[in-house]
């Protein structure tokens, strides 16, 4: 934000703000706001993932051994390139290089395609490993250890909520393009790109914080 | 519902030096609510006549610095209070640390009653008899959700929570019958949770253990218990599994397979009979044994490790563990 | 009678400010008149009314769930109706007022309506997000409605697990999906005051010149932010406990049901605030107004906003002292549960200074304002009790609980919620509504409540257990004094609902500023135009600027 923006690039005022610096203050401390809140609801859910490990270390760690390491490795890549790609993006929109900042966001939601299908086939190797509790008609791979069965399931809890955010971020970034994509867009809403580009790091920064305490610690 | 009491009733009955404490500690803090609330209601009562618009009352400033009032009224009132910090902590330290010599009752909670075991084995629903004059101490657990067990005549309550023991402990010292709740809402029928305390004279109470229900002793019922379970098979020395002898285990150091050093006491003993295997694994045994999670009954899982407790170590070198 | 008749004293102070508006085309109520233009507005005015139609409906439900509660107590053996239809009865009270009335009361709907007004901005800073909350709350709200009037559920609006996630054959899991959804608009709420806070104030309103009102609706919307996520946590966890039976808050599985209780009261505790620092507003703009003097000790009360929301989020071990926590975590909170009466005692003492050398009207908010100190400090007090660990032994999840926090809800925030909606009803509707009645009612009010509730505080110490529908035959005599004065309670409540609606169409014209307060709000026409103000606003030089100033004003801005 604190970067000059190129000439046709900014923001259209809205009607009940004073200045435009005004609407982008409002909108930079909005999102932050928002994402403290998203980070404490997944940092309780990791508190309790923590809590689970130091009361049942052993049932912890047997369980954490059916996790795919790697398919978590190579997705944290993927999420840390899409952030590159998000904040190419942002970089473009501020130049006013339209096209590139559409092919970057392109770009951003397909890393992020790319992670729900590896996430997808990670679920599918899990359901083949009998690693899913939860299914009744199922029989749960270390039935003889209960804790264990606690901690997949908070894995289930926690990852699936990381793909429903990641999902509607697809969603919307999707919808922005297409509108991003015509003409006259930067100079009106150059702000939406900063401050979706925001909420994108945050589910990086979630991954980034799923992944060691999930997979990693637990090795 | 219970004899003797009124259809107006203002103070509730205690029967302990502990209860009396309390009601002091009440009726102190109250003391002290009406000193710091009275002049508050007073002041606006008197100032909403006196500076009511249009009276002729003097209203130039008073020329009092603000910060130093501010100040005390925030101060003063606290620490005022913190006296009955300390007074409250006081009492309820000593209400949590039970005397050793103290008689253990067993408490067992469950949708919608109360089972309680005498030392000696006679257990009772719903109502509970003690005698007065000595330490008693209530251990108790729930098999379902969470409850809580309310004894108004002695000011003490404490949940039973489902997956491990709480106690509560009091020295009675009248005898009479009061009321026992549940306090914490269990479902449907959470309000007849309930019965009848009655405080008895050592001799009566032991009167009333000889008349009342079966004189098994609890040992001999933890005994059967180990054998019908199936314990025994595996667990008594000569047998063909080879488990570990329980004898003596009660309060002895265990190392286990990860190589950490625990202490077998109660709430290892249950734990272990619950989810036996994983990271409760001893040292130089394979996960054999099942898990009996869902397949004891608390009370009879209370017997059990009481029989275990009493368990005493063979004399011969202990040649299993 | 006449509700345009004699008002006391309101008419005998002139306006000085813009004349009516009302029945011009110019204000917010009359610009436009369709069902679309009220149910997709984005004036934060609009969407204030919409919230308090809302939120009026679910205390009606709430309250008849209440009557249910008081009925079945009448007799101490059960004999009205069965343990279920009484236990649904007080999970219906619970959930509905809790979640889906004391919550959003006070926040949606006055600071929705004052916050960009008190600041002089056009409106929340993102009025279309705004809206959004709105339905969001609706939504949820009427899904958990229609699953806990129409199916029925017994858990109480705690959730306690585990008899919410494996014992309860109810309709728990509905019930808590929209409890989850509301908690998402709460939280959009929030954002949207902090921001708008932040960011748009007039120019010259420095934070310092902000209404208290104003302070305390920031606080307010930090616990919002702040604890409602985790609540939101808990929640997903205890429907993948009843949904999936995932193990957390089973101890068969290594997992543990006090977990939940913790995760819950760490939001629940801070939501008290979240209730009770917006009626501490209000009654901090009504005091100054009605004893026209400057508010004592401005900066402390306002720090003090600040303070307890703070404080209020060390404290929730409080509710567990006696659930099995370790003794060194109960010494902590029930010290630290004792440091919120400092604030609170800031806040009581300095409303009680603004009184003192004022210049004092008893109008309909003064009498509400003047109610609300004191059931506000014996609410307070009692909650030291609570807090002092040899007492809660005892006391815990009795009716001396019951009565405790009804002094602090109802006392506090249903008082305060009434005097500011009848101090800023000229605002919103442009209509004075009838003084006497007004009187009455407000009288009728804290008689009944006095009534209901006191008893409860010895019910309580006596032993009586709550949430229970049959109890002992010696507590009959108090439980039929307390459901008698919940019939007084009753007709207070109705009254205000007549009148006030009777207002609308025929109440005399309100003038811009009757009660002749100050306050960015009174600076614009009765009701406000759709942008707030035809023409900006001066900023006063000092906040509260009475007739009357404390010697204090001197020492702090002179």
């Amino acid at each position: 934000m604190s970067q000059p923006l190129a000439d046709g690039v900014g923001v259209a005022r809205a009607e009940h703000f004073e200045s435009i610096a005004q609407q982008r203050a409002a909108a930079t401390l909005g999102i932050w706001a928002w994402l403290i809140t998203e980070l404490l609801l997944f940092s309780a859910l990791f508190l309790v993932a923590l809590i689970t490990r130091i009361q049942h270390p052993e049932a912890t760690v047997a369980a954490a051994k059916h996790l795919k390491f790697w398919i978590g490795a190579t997705n944290t890549v993927v999420l840390i390139c899409s952030s590159l790609t998000m904040s190419m993006a942002i970089e473009f929109s501020r130049m006013g290089w339209q096209r590139a900042m559409v092919r970057a966001m392109l770009a951003t939601a397909a890393l992020g395609g790319l992670f729900l299908v590896l996430k997808g086939y990670e679920y599918y190797a899990d359901w083949d490993e009998h690693m899913m509790p939860f299914l009744s008609s199922r029989p749960f791979a270390l039935a003889e250890t209960p804790a264990a069965r606690l901690f997949v399931n908070l894995y289930y809890v926690a990852t699936l909520l990381h793909a429903l955010h990641l999902f509607t971020g697809i969603a919307l970034l999707l919808g922005m393009t297409w509108m991003a994509a015509k003409a006259g867009f930067l100079a009106r809403h150059q702000n939406w790109i900063e401050i979706y580009g925001l909420y994108w790091h945050f589910i990086d920064l979630v991954w980034i914080l799923a992944f060691p305490i999930l997979y990693v610690v637990n090795r | 519902m219970t004899p003797g009491h009124d259809s107006l009733q203002l103070w509730p009955a205690a029967v302990s030096a502990t209860a009396t404490e309390t009601d002091v500690l009440i009726l102190a803090f109250t003391v002290l609510t009406l000193l710091l609330t009275v002049p508050v209601f007073l002041a606006i009562t008197y100032f909403a006549v006196r500076y009511r618009e249009g009276s002729e009352a003097d209203r130039s400033p008073s020329g009092i610095r603000s910060n130093l009032i501010e100040i005390s009224w925030m101060l003063i009132p606290f620490l005022l209070t913190l006296i009955f910090f300390v007074w409250g902590a006081r009492l309820y330290i000593h209400s949590k640390n039970p005397p050793p010599d103290a008689m253990v009752v067993e408490a067992i909670g469950r949708q919608w009653m109360w089972k309680f075991q005498h030392p000696t084995g006679q257990s009772e629903i719903n109502d509970l008899h003690l005698p007065i004059g000595q330490p008693i101490r209530l251990r108790i657990i729930s098999q379902d959700v969470i409850h809580a067990l309310y004894l108004p005549a002695v000011r003490l309550q404490v949940a039973a929570l489902p997956d491990r023991y709480t106690d509560l402990w009091f020295k009675a010292d009248k005898t009479g019958t009061y009321h026992l709740y549940c306090s914490e809402y269990c479902g449907t029928d959470h309000s007849v949770m309930g019965g009848e305390v009655t405080f008895m004279n050592p001799g009566d109470y032991q009167d009333w253990l000889t008349h009342a229900g079966a004189q098994q002793g609890k040992v001999a019922a933890g005994r059967a218990l180990y054998e019908a379970f199936g314990c025994a098979g595996c667990h008594e020395p000569g047998s063909s599994v080879r488990a570990p002898s329980l004898a003596g285990l009660y309060g002895s150091s265990v190392k286990l397979a990860d190589g950490r050093t625990v202490t077998a006491d109660e709430a290892w003993l249950r734990e272990k009979i619950l989810n036996p295997n994983g990271d409760r694994l001893a040292e130089g045994y394979k996960q054999v044994m099942p898990s009996f999670a869902g397949r004891i009954p608390e009370d009879e899982l209370g017997r059990l490790i009481d029989f275990l407790k009493a368990y005493p170590a063979p004399r011969a070198a202990d040649a299993t563990r | 009678m006449s509700a345009s008749g004699s008002i006391g004293g309101t008419a005998r102070r002139e306006p000085h400010t813009p004349e009516s508006t009302i029945g011009r085309k110019a204000d917010y109520l009359h610009a436009e008149s369709t069902l679309r233009s009220w149910f997709l507005t984005t004036d934060h005015k609009r969407i204030a009314i919409l919230y308090l139609v809302s939120i009026t409906g679910f205390f009606v439900i709430g309250a008849l769930a209440a009557g249910v509660v008081r009925l079945a107590l009448v007799v101490p053996n059960g004999a009205i109706m069965t343990n279920d239809t009484y236990n649904k009865a007080f999970t219906i009270h619970g959930v509905v007022m809790v979640w889906f009335f004391l919550i959003p009361s006070i926040p949606a709907t006055f600071g929705n309506f004052l916050i960009p007004l008190m600041i002089g901005a056009k409106d929340l800073a993102f009025p279309k997000l705004n809206l959004t909350s709105w339905y969001v709350f609706m939504a949820g709200a009427l899904f958990t409605l229609v699953s806990v009037v129409l199916g029925g559920v017994d858990t109480g609006w705690t959730f306690y697990a585990p008899l919410s996630t494996a014992f309860s054959n109810t309709w728990v899991l509905p019930a808590l999906i929209g409890v989850t959804i509301v908690g998402f608009s709460s939280i959009l709420t929030g954002l949207n005051f902090v921001v708008t806070i932040h960011t748009m104030r007039a120019p010259g309103m420095t934070w310092f010149k902000l209404p208290i009102f104003v302070w305390a609706h920031y606080a307010t919307s930090l616990i919002f932010l702040l604890a409602t996520p985790v609540i939101t946590t808990a929640l997903i966890l205890l429907i993948a406990e009843r949904a999936f039976h995932i193990g957390v808050f089973d101890p068969a599985y290594g997992g543990d049901p006090v977990l939940f209780q913790h995760l819950f009261w760490f939001y629940s505790h801070p939501a008290v605030y979240i209730m009770v620092l917006p009626g501490m507003g209000v009654i901090s703009e009504i005091v100054p107004a009605f004893a026209q003097k400057k508010l004592f000790g401005y900066r402390f009360v306002a720090y003090a906003s600040i303070g307890l929301a703070s404080v209020t989020f060390f404290v929730w071990g409080h509710h567990m002292f006696v659930n099995g926590q370790s003794d060194l975590a109960s010494l902590v909170f029930s010290a630290l549960s004792f440091a919120v009466a400092v604030p609170s005692a800031v806040k009581v003492y300095n409303w009680t200074a603004t009184i003192h050398k004022g210049s004092l009207r008893l109008d309909t908010p003064m009498l509400y304002a003047m109610g609300y100190i004191g059931l506000f400090v014996l609410g307070g007090l009692t909650g030291l009790y609570l807090a002092t660990l040899a007492i809660n032994q005892h006391i815990h999840a009795t009716y001396f609980v019951v009565a405790h926090f009804h002094y602090i809800m109802v006392g506090g925030t249903v008082l305060a919620f009434l005097g500011g909606l009848h101090f800023w009803w000229p605002k919103f509707t442009g209509r004075m509504y009838s003084e006497p009645w007004g009187r009455v009612s407000a009288m009728l009010i804290f008689l009944g409540f006095n009534v209901t509730f006191f008893p409860q505080f010895i019910l309580g110490y006596l032993g009586m257990p709550r949430r229970y529908a049959t109890y002992p035959a010696e507590f009959q005599l108090l439980n039929v004094l307390s459901s008698a004065g919940a019939t007084i309670l009753a007709a207070g409540y109705i009254f205000p609902m007549l009148y006030l609606v009777y207002s609308l169409w025929f109440g005399r014209k309100a003038p811009a500023n009757p009660w002749n307060a100050k306050g960015l709000e009174w600076e614009t026409a009765s009701p406000p135009p759709t942008h707030n103000f035809l023409t900006p606003p001066e900023v006063p030089r000092i906040p509260y600027d009475y007739p009357i100033q404390a010697q204090e004003s001197r020492d702090q801005h002179g």
